[in-house]
């Protein structure tokens, strides 16, 4: 059973791609929980929809490829601009002027796009382990594992497109025990290897090898792009995180002028490992941002 | 004792009329106190000013019309836009560009004028009790302030004509209704103390310019051009300013946190959650990007946050001595003292950590020496006038264990931590334990019923908290034994301290800070220390603090005469961290050290010792078995009741009045006469630090 059922929910559809939305509760500022990463469904923000909808309008949708949205193998499907007309469109739907915007991992990126590029409807960015190419890679992501044919599967020589398609299963299970590495994890481990499971490699590769570009491929327009960043800004980052290095949450505080807080034995999902930490973190978070931007008079 | 001193002071000068100033610390964003009706000098936010300046600039003055700002003539020097106006001018004098405002009743309206009026300049109003005409006043308010009456009962004291009959009756009902919480005896006192610093003849011209300047049209006008947030606080129980009126103000500017079963002083009474929610309110307005760390739950090491007393420096031992055998029962404790000089002194010497944030404590043995007069120490009002002290010190110890993750808090006679622990139960995040080797403040007999009544009305409130909030302590335990409970009561209707006592605590026994096997060998023991054995040496001691100086020299005085009496007697004045001897007299056969890290081999090797009435270095004494005189301070409750009544149960030491002690020869005679006495001391226990560890060990 679900701990909160959407009061709305719907479909909006875009260059043939349907995205599944849900809209919980009511009251301002609206939080929207991105969907990206289409290894994982909406369903990842569990932790935190039901406590925040008890005060808040919270948005949450499916990625392309994941959850009730559709299935698409087109790499034209996953740009940044992509995902963020699937934002917007979804805030429309539920006729949401401005969010506070949540994402994990590329999510923040698409956080971090929304904000700079669209300030008018972004009054707050929580980026968790943000995912944007500000640091160089974890030393176990060797360039070229990826596409190369190794003569391994073991540990990390599993990110690699052949495995990927040979064994999805495997893959996620491995990459969900390095993304919790936390001790007791199995239920979120649990959870997580069962949403990989609801999409594809193929639909992975796609999302990988989008079209165009993403601004997380070069260092400076990462960069750059933080710094066009107007609106407050909360980096949650966990230490023991092995997708994304805590360099990239630091820099990406220190150049938003946003504030950051470090989980100490923390892994990449603190969503779902440390839920109660975090959802105090945002609500925090949150609150300042309806104190300081009040409705003058 | 000020907690903190003003960095900066002057004068702000407005059409002639001189405004004192203070300013503290400059942290940003600044925070000016605003001045409330001028029957109060700037002091009324003292429970603030030092917790604030940590981290902000802290700007306050005294409001025209009281203390050290002019008292100009006539009710219209007194207006809400003259007020308002001062804001202006000692912002301006401070080069404060900007700043949040905190202010109580009357200090609200001009604050919002100054807000409305200057929006590029207030970040920020915080209005505790604003004595806003929003809502209606009180109906009881309602009496003619000008004109002569019959009689000047209750309210109807808040008049011209009874202000120059009977001011000091007015000040008090006054206050007491300000204060109507229960237990605010402190707050009554100093408002009222305040009050009589005033002239009557200005503050009926301050009360009927402050309340006939501002109608509800034109403050409603003004609320609605106040751009920056507002943050109204109002006891719902508020005798002087409706809570109505507060909860208007919120309706029309901002938010309302409602203080149940406050009156109309918080920042006073409930300093704690003032303070917390000014905080809040500052943090939330001018966020600031910060690096902060949580450490998973699994993770954390065991943490154990020690607090030592530093009145008397007896503390700092037995809390080593207790620490050490905690470590035994759970090797992997790490133990952070937030302590204080001259406590950090024993502690450094024994390698401990004393975590950095000590250094925001605000110093008590300075205070303690600050009212101490000769060999006279009032050491119940000495510890109620250190509230500001206490305040500022529970508020660092706050920050430390809501930064970071203790696990257990031990505090020996932290009056700071357990008091408003029990006044702010949800503060409590750690197991706690309380030690203590007196329970009951007791009044002395020369403070006559006035004192009997607050000394009662503090045991009252400690019974009421303790009866209330059962699960703040963890454990409560008692450094002694039932037997060393004094036989009197906590006061009228109240229990019987022991029966009270046992009831509550556990027992340790007494926790001396040595090895007693460390100076089993007194002869060898004298040998390392230089004591030759053909000469009898007399220890001088007076603790930790600065307080036994007198003494000192009353003793000093009587050396010549001792040394006729007594062949080959030596004197070994220890004059404490505190006490420098350069300011102390020299004489033949009297040498002095300053601080010795062993004083109790010094003790135990002596032929006689002539202290304080301090319960450490008496116990360590009787348990060293050394004849010794004792020279309780005057007016100290501690030493003159609870000490005396231990030590004549273990038939220890004689116990000498200063006047007697401060005649050259009868000082001469008594030493001669203690110094064979025969020994005859119930023997002081020795396992007291592992009883008290092995309880508290069973918290971690």
């Amino acid at each position: 059973m679900r701990a909160t059922e959407p009061a709305a929910s719907g479909v909006v559809e875009r260059n043939g791609v349907g995205v599944y939305w849900e809209q919980f509760g009511s009251g301002e500022p609206a939080i929207l929980f991105l969907g990206v990463d289409p290894i994982v469904s909406s369903r990842m923000w569990k932790g935190q929809v039901p406590w925040f909808a008890r005060r808040h309008t919270v948005m949450t949708f499916d990625p392309p490829g994941n959850g009730r949205s559709s299935r698409t193998d087109d790499p034209n499907s996953f740009g940044d601009a992509e995902f963020v007309a699937h934002a917007l469109a979804v805030l429309d739907a539920a006729g949401i002027e401005r969010a506070v915007v949540v994402g994990l991992c590329q999510g923040a990126e698409i956080a971090i796009v929304m904000a700079a590029e669209c300030s008018h409807r972004v009054i707050g960015v929580v980026a968790i382990n943000p995912g944007l190419v500000l640091s160089s890679r974890h030393p176990h992501r060797r360039p070229g594992d990826f596409d190369g044919v190794l003569d391994s599967d073991e540990g990390w020589a599993k990110e690699n497109r052949y495995y990927w398609l040979r064994d999805w299963a495997g893959y996620s299970d491995f990459f969900f025990a390095e993304l919790l590495p936390e001790p007791h994890s199995s239920k979120q481990h649990e959870d997580c290897v069962g949403w990989a499971l609801d999409t594809t490699p193929e639909i992975m590769l796609a999302y990988c090898f989008s079209d165009p570009p993403t601004a997380r491929d070069d260092q400076s327009s990462a960069a750059d792009l933080c710094r066009r960043v107007r609106c407050p800004v909360l980096v949650i980052c966990g230490d023991q995180d092995m997708c994304q290095p805590p360099e990239r949450s630091r820099a990406v505080a220190e150049l938003t002028g946003g504030e950051l807080v470090v989980f100490e034995g923390s892994g990449h999902i603190p969503v779902a490992r440390d839920p109660v930490r975090v959802n105090l973190e945002i609500a925090r978070f949150v609150r300042r941002i309806g104190f300081v931007d009040r409705p003058v008079r | 004792m000020k907690a903190r001193e003003p960095d900066r002071s002057g004068r702000a000068e407005r059409d002639g009329v001189g405004l004192h100033w203070d300013c503290y610390g400059n942290g940003s964003p600044a925070i000016m106190f605003v001045p409330t009706w001028p029957i109060v000098p700037a002091d009324v936010w003292k429970l603030q000013v030092p917790h604030f300046a940590r981290s902000h600039r802290v700007v306050t003055f005294d409001g025209r019309g009281g203390s050290r700002s002019d008292h100009p003539a006539g009710e219209a020097a007194y207006t809400h836009d003259q007020y308002a106006a001062d804001i202006t001018a000692v912002l301006d004098a401070t080069a404060t560009a900007s700043a949040i405002l905190v202010t109580v009743s009357r200090g609200a309206a001009p604050a919002i004028q100054f807000a409305a009026e200057h929006p590029d300049r207030a970040l920020g109003i915080v209005a505790i009790g604003p004595a806003v005409p929003l809502a209606p006043q009180h109906a009881r308010l309602g009496v003619p302030f000008d004109e002569v009456l019959d009689a000047y009962e209750g309210w109807a004291k808040y008049n011209r004509h009874s202000w120059q009959r009977d001011y000091l009756g007015f000040l008090e009902f006054f206050f007491g209704r300000m204060f109507n919480e229960s237990h605010s005896t402190k707050q009554i006192e100093d408002c009222v103390g305040w009050g009589l610093e005033t002239d009557p003849a200005v503050i009926a011209d301050t009360h009927a310019g402050q309340m006939s300047s501002l109608g509800r049209a034109q403050l409603r006008a003004l609320c609605a051009r106040v751009r920056c947030p507002v943050l109204v606080i109002h006891g719902d129980e508020d005798e002087i300013q409706p809570h109505a009126r507060g909860a208007a103000l919120a309706e029309a500017t901002g938010g309302l946190v409602t203080i149940v079963g406050g009156g109309h002083g918080p920042m006073a009474r409930d300093p704690i959650i003032i303070n917390r929610l000014i905080e809040e309110f500052v943090d939330m307005t001018s966020p600031r990007p910060a690096k902060r760390r949580w450490v998973r739950a699994a993770r954390r090491p065991k943490r154990a946050l020690y607090l030592s007393s530093p009145i008397g420096l007896g503390h700092a031992l037995r809390d080593v001595a207790i620490a050490t055998e905690l470590r035994q029962h759970h090797p992997d404790l790490q133990i952070d003292w937030l302590a204080q000089h001259p406590v950090t002194k024993v502690l450094e010497s024994r390698g401990e950590r004393i975590h950095p944030a000590s250094a925001w404590l605000a110093n008590e043995s300075a205070h303690v020496e600050d009212e101490c007069a000769e060999h006279d120490l009032h050491a119940f009002q000495a510890i109620r006038r250190m509230d500001e002290i206490l305040v500022n010190n529970f508020m660092v110890f706050n920050d430390v264990v809501s930064d970071e993750h203790y696990d257990l808090v031990i505090a020996d006679e932290a009056w700071d931590v357990d008091y408003f622990l029990h006044e702010n139960p949800e503060l409590k995040r750690f197991q706690y334990a309380w030690m203590t080797d007196f329970v009951g403040w007791l009044p002395m007999p020369d403070g006559g019923d006035h004192e009997a009544s607050l000394t009662a009305d503090y045991n009252a409130e400690m019974i009421e908290q303790r009866s209330r909030y059962r699960r703040l302590r963890d454990r409560s335990i008692f450094v002694g034994e039932p037997d060393d409970i004094v036989p009197d009561s906590f006061g009228p209707d109240l229990p019987g301290i022991r029966e009270w006592t046992e009831a509550n605590f556990e027992f340790a026994g007494y926790v001396t800070g040595f090895d007693p096997a460390d100076v089993a060998d007194r002869d060898e023991v004298r040998d390392q220390l230089g004591y030759r054995p053909d000469e009898r040496v007399c220890i001088v001691t007076v603790g930790g603090s600065g307080v036994g100086s007198d003494l000192l020299r009353r003793v000093a005085d009587a050396v010549p005469a001792a040394r006729r009496l007594v062949d080959g007697l030596r004197f070994v004045v220890v004059a404490g961290p505190r006490i420098d001897p350069a300011t102390l007299p020299r004489r033949k056969g009297l040498s002095y050290k300053r601080y010795v890290p062993g004083l109790y081999r010094h003790l135990a090797a002596c032929d006689l010792a002539v202290v304080q009435g301090g319960l450490t270095t008496c116990m360590e004494l009787t348990a060293n078995r050394r004849p010794f005189v004792y020279v309780p301070l005057r007016h100290h409750f501690e030493q003159n009741f609870h000490v005396h009544h231990r030590l004549q149960r273990y038939g220890a030491g004689r116990r000498v009045d200063y006047d007697e002690a401060a005649d050259p020869d009868g000082m001469a005679k008594i030493i001669a006469d203690e110094i064979d006495r025969p020994i005859e001391y119930r023997p002081v226990e020795t396992d007291g630090a592992a009883r008290a560890a092995a309880s508290i060990a069973e918290l971690v």
